[in-house]
């Protein structure tokens, strides 16, 4: 009867899909040259790493320091704001990177730092570093953010490795909670002790898969004062018996004590979650673990607290901090750094905003993020901050402060860091599942393809 | 991206399978007479013979496997389904206590609110239907016109597109998906960027080399006589297609629109890469990239939750969709 | 020649009317075909060309993308993963083909002897079907847990010591093939359903005759039978398997030591944490050439039990 009704039909969807697409990609000024050029315009730039919904304290200061800073700087506009948790998920990290989709300033954890900069896909920051106040009094962490005396991003949290453990399951245990274990040996009876509860009960809880088992064989083999790759990156340096060392320990708190478990956890949220659940004795970890378990997890906060890692040497650099994406203009660098320093890197602003992290039932008093030399300005400042506005007890954290005191960092291994990440991942999650796993042929197995690697990416 | 193959849902046409056509309506699987209870109804022959099955002993072994087969297809199929809805209502504590608990200890729907409320499920769910109904609207309109033009219009060059189009059925959707991604990322010539917008779902969608097959079959079959006929009332094609050829097309639109639905609103890995923003997620993926976090009581929730729509639909169209589905994978 | 095959009743008009006939029925024809053909050419065609081309370029989308010849296929060669990858998807595929295959025709025979329950047996068993994918993995995670995962629990009231599931490399693999069969059964059972009903009951009557028993009758009808649909079934199958990714990525991450990391899931990897799009594309080259055997094959079958 109405003849016309399909075509219309057609010609109406194929105007539909050419308004819409215009209309996303009038939407997408992110990354584009141009769209802040327009002088009197204000500068439109994209962040991510809005804190969760599940995180409401940490969401709502967000949110305030988000209209705050955009009140104080009329001139930058903060046009999209995104939220995913974990800030850095490979899932979507990636897509986001290789699409250009990517927010103007973004998050970036440690081990991708390195990455990130070789592949060229971080802006150079170099010239305008200056107008950030706190920039000079940076501790060595920035130093990772470098690469042939060029800046490419600037962290905003960093900390030591260090033993998280459950006080409360170390009372059930028997175990005395205000001295936990000083050496391996000791973690091992207490993980025993612990896996001894009952069914459900694990000692200690270790990563096995999707390249966080590799991170914690890293964190473990510096702490034995071991290396990864050789000083030049060229070479696997794990093979020595600092590395398996780490192994071996593993397989006999899993085989000979059965103190870990059986559940492997192949994600950063699977450890934290099953930590959370209040059955975990210990874990590796640094001290926003716990921060973490409190806020992100719903973990007891006072029921755990963290001590210097065992017999370490060194202690593995951890933290995250931001970069620019690459396709940003001058204007949005410049802008994308203003919100870096006042939301990270202000004392007494935005994340180190201690009066009001107080008033907002968030914890003050934990010793990180370390991002400044204890003798600048800002390390000075941060730190009479946290002492006048502490509200947990510092005996959650007194253990690691005092243990890590003196003790070198040591930085991720390099650009590869992921790759060899994935690698180490195979004993890691052999020696958790095998009991007849041959630590020896494990170990020059993954050097063999560590090396082999390294060769192909020179 | 829509999957012909690998959703398992959908299979090529055996327009070889040497199965002879039924009409739709002479169902062996139709409604069977009620009968006094007595005998086993042998209404149709199978490879059991009727004989054997009404003697005493081939009675007691058909209760038998019957009874045996009903407990294991419940225990299998039905039973997960009711681990979750109660799992959803206890406590980490009670999920993680050895021996389970049958019954939740309390009857408590926290666990849904707080999924619904964390992962904010209702707006993951608006976003999937946006998704699927788009997606079938495009599909139905493109496809449909498509096939049309290539079995009744027949055009020249008409069966090189065909060709290529059914090409594309050799290449699954997923070895393709790296370079398909970049075209929505960053579509060639016009240079728009479709991620994060429903169009990264609708428009791959529409280039489904099974559905403008099944299609062009079914039009095929349709007698020049009647299309004739409207051509010689002074019909223009597109009066014809509308008022001729949809009509009577009506059970094979039912099964194109099924399959595209039920393909968008299973299909993962696509999603995965075209819409990042977890405001623009699918059910599938929202739930997926925050299960890691979730207390299990809460992941298990929302597990419930996206399952609901489906098995809803489901248990409303069952027929059409049972048959929508096997018709269109046997016999096209 | 499509263009010739004018129907008799038009032809009988005048050389010129028949050529502006033909203009316009084209025009027309193109007009309908637009749309489709616009998404073809931008989400198939060109995608599948592009993916050649970029297997041998090297690009981090800011810079102008390289020519590197044979560089990625060398990257993706030396991958540790990359022979677990391949044979891991064999090892799935194989697994999944004698569980997704043989346990759905089986189920099939089942159904179509029962006169009792077949629109409930029928109902369930395809439920699974419609659940999204997401959900009924990370339905199976949780029943994997060792400590607390339904299936250990059941095995502990029998008194029989639980098992690893995932976390162990030996049955890691063949727990996703269990999830991957439950998720899927349902379409074969249905598909399988729906052809032994069409079998001529006369057959299984004459087979009775010669005194066949109920398994030969099911070797000697059943089968031949549903022969073709099977060997369908079976090719589109292999085909689908082989493009597993899921459940590897919900469940295991490819582990434990790579005993479940796949093609597929290797390839979205490279391209998506370690940032090698490249890399990723040149390894779904070597699939896409893989899986177009396999599709030819089918075709093939197809195309020689029609003629």
């Amino acid at each position: 009867m109405k003849s016309h009704k399909l075509s219309l039909l057609l010609v109406t969807g194929l105007t539909l899909t050419a308004a819409a697409a215009c209309g996303s990609d009038d939407g997408d000024d992110g990354g584009r040259p141009g769209a802040a050029s327009g002088g009197t315009a204000p500068v439109s730039i994209s962040v991510n790493c809005e804190p969760p919904k599940t995180n409401k304290a940490q969401r709502a200061t967000f949110e305030e320091d988000l209209a705050a800073f955009q009140k104080e700087n009329p001139d930058i506009k903060i046009s999209k704001v995104t939220d995913a948790f974990p800030c850095y998920d490979p899932r979507t990290f990636e897509p986001k990177l290789a699409s250009g989709d990517l927010e103007t300033v973004f998050f970036v954890n440690f081990p991708n730092v390195g990455r990130l900069i070789e592949s060229g896909q971080a802006a150079d920051i170099t010239p305008y570093v200056d107008e950030i106040k706190t920039f000079p009094d940076y501790n060595s962490s920035i130093d990772l953010f470098k690469k042939d005396g060029k800046i490419y991003g600037l962290p905003t949290d960093g900390y030591g490795m260090g033993l998280v453990y459950n006080k409360e399951v170390f009372t059930k245990a028997g175990l005395d909670p205000n001295t936990p274990p000083k050496t391996w040996a000791e973690v091992r009876a207490a993980a025993k002790k612990i896996a001894e509860l009952g069914p459900g009960y694990v000692g200690y809880g270790e990563y096995s898969g999707n390249n966080v088992g590799g991170w914690h064989f890293t964190a473990s083999i510096y702490g034995r004062g071991g290396s990864v790759i050789t000083p030049d990156g060229k070479k696997a340096a794990f093979n020595t018996p600092e590395g398996k060392a780490v192994l071996e320990n593993l397989h006999q708190m899993r085989w000979v004590d059965n103190s870990m478990g059986s559940q492997l956890y192949i994600d950063w949220p699977a450890l934290m979650k099953a930590m959370a659940g209040g059955k975990m004795g210990m874990m590796l970890g640094a001290p926003d673990v716990l921060i973490a378990l409190r806020n992100d997890f719903g973990g007891k906060f006072e029921n755990y607290a963290i001590t210097a890692q065992p017999e370490a040497k060194a202690l593995f650099n951890g933290g995250a901090g931001y970069m620019i994406n690459p396709k940003a203009t001058p204007e949005q660098i410049k802008a994308g750094l203003k919100w870096i320093e006042y939301e990270f890197l202000t004392p007494g602003k935005g994340q180190l905003d201690y009066v009001r992290a107080k008033g907002a039932n968030l914890t003050v008093g934990q010793p990180y993020p370390d991002l400044y030399r204890p003798d600048t300005p800002s390390g000075q400042a941060v730190d009479e901050l946290r002492k006048a506005n502490a509200n947990i007890d510092a005996a959650q954290f007194a253990g690691w402060v005092e243990g890590s005191r003196g003790i070198p960092p040591k930085a991720e291994p390099g650009p590869y860091a992921q790759e060899i990440y994935k690698v180490l991942d195979t004993p890691m999650s052999a020696v958790l599942t095998r009991k007849d796993a041959d630590i020896d042929q494990l170990l020059s197995d993954a050097e063999a393809k560590v090396n082999s690697l390294l060769a192909s990416k020179s | 991206m829509s999957d012909v193959t690998s959703s398992g849902i959908t299979v090529m046409p055996g327009r070889s399978a040497g199965i002879p056509p039924t009409s739709p309506r002479q169902g062996h699987s139709g409604r069977r007479q009620r009968r006094p209870r007595k005998p086993i109804n042998t209404q149709f022959r199978t490879a059991v013979s009727p004989h054997q099955l009404n003697t005493a002993r081939g009675r007691i072994v058909y209760w038998v496997v019957l009874v045996a087969v009903l407990v294991s297809f419940t225990a299998a199929f039905v039973f997960p389904f009711y681990w979750m809805l109660t799992g959803a209502m206890k406590s980490t504590e009670e999920l993680n206590s050895i021996p389970p608990t049958f019954l939740p200890s309390h009857f408590s729907l926290d666990g849904y609110l707080q999924a619904w409320d964390l992962l904010d499920l209702g707006r993951l769910l608006g976003n999937t239907a946006v998704y699927a109904g788009g997606a079938w609207l495009l599909t139905l309109t493109f496809d449909v016109a498509a096939a049309y033009a290539l079995s009744k219009l027949r055009p020249a060059l008409g069966k090189v597109v065909l060709a290529m189009m059914l090409s594309t059925l050799m290449i699954p959707p997923m070895v393709i998906m790296l370079p398909a991604y970049l075209t929505v990322k960053d579509v060639p010539l016009l240079h728009w960027n479709l991620l994060n917008t429903p169009w990264a779902i609708w428009l791959p969608a529409v280039a489904n080399g099974f559905n403008v097959f099944l299609l062009k079959r079914f039009f095929d079959s349709i007698p020049r006589e009647l299309l004739e006929a409207a051509e010689i009332d002074g019909a223009s094609s597109g009066r014809i297609l509308w008022s001729v050829v949809i009509p009577i097309s009506r059970p094979i639109l039912g099964v194109i629109s099924i399959l595209t639905v039920v393909n968008v609103w299973r299909d993962f890995v696509w999603p995965l890469l075209v819409l990042p923003d977890s405001e623009k997620m699918s059910v599938s993926i929202g739930i997926a990239s925050l299960s890691s976090q979730m207390p299990q009581n809460v992941l298990v929730a929302s597990l419930v939750i996206a399952s609901i729509p489906t098995i809803v639909v489901f248990f409303l169209f069952q027929r059409h969709i049972m048959a929508g589905l096997t018709a269109g994978s046997l016999k096209g | 020649m499509t263009t010739a095959s004018v129907p008799a009743a038009s032809g009988r008009r005048g050389q010129p009317t028949r050529l502006r006939r033909a203009v316009k029925r084209n025009l027309t024809a193109y007009g309908f075909l637009c749309g489709a053909l616009i998404c073809f050419a931008l989400f198939s065609w060109y995608p599948m060309v592009r993916e050649v081309i970029l297997s041998f370029q090297k690009t981090n989308f800011v810079d102008p993308p390289e020519w590197v010849g044979l560089e990625n296929f060398r990257t993706i060669l030396q991958d540790p993963a990359f022979w677990p990858a391949w044979i891991n998807t064999a090892l799935f595929t194989l697994l999944a083909l004698v569980c997704g295959f043989g346990i759905p025709f089986i189920t099939a025979i089942v159904l179509n002897e029962l006169r009792h329950a077949r629109a409930y047996l029928r109902f369930v068993v395809y439920l699974p079907v419609i659940l999204p994918p997401a959900v009924a993995v990370l339905l199976f995670q949780w029943f994997y847990n060792p400590d607390y995962g339904l299936f250990n629990q059941i095995l502990g009231f029998f008194h029989l010591s639980g098992l690893q599931w995932l976390n162990s490399t030996s049955t890691a693999l063949i727990s996703l093939v269990i999830v991957s069969t439950w998720m899927n059964m349902g379409t074969g059972t249905l598909i399988y359903l729906a052809a032994l009903q069409t079998i001529p009951s006369e057959l299984y009557e004459a087979a009775e005759l010669d005194g066949a028993g109920l398994f030969k009758r099911i070797r000697h009808v059943t089968i031949p039978q549903t022969r073709l649909i099977l060997l369908v079934m079976l090719l589109l199958q292999i085909v689908a398997t082989m493009q597993v990714f899921i459940e590897p990525y919900l469940l295991t991450g490819g582990g434990p030591e790579n005993a479940t990391v796949s093609v597929v899931y290797l390839m979205y990897q490279y391209a998506f944490s370690f940032g090698n799009l490249n890399g990723g594309n040149a390894l779904g080259l070597m699939l896409m050439i893989v899986l177009m055997v396999f599709s030819a094959i089918y075709l093939r079958v197809s195309r020689d039990n029609t003629v």
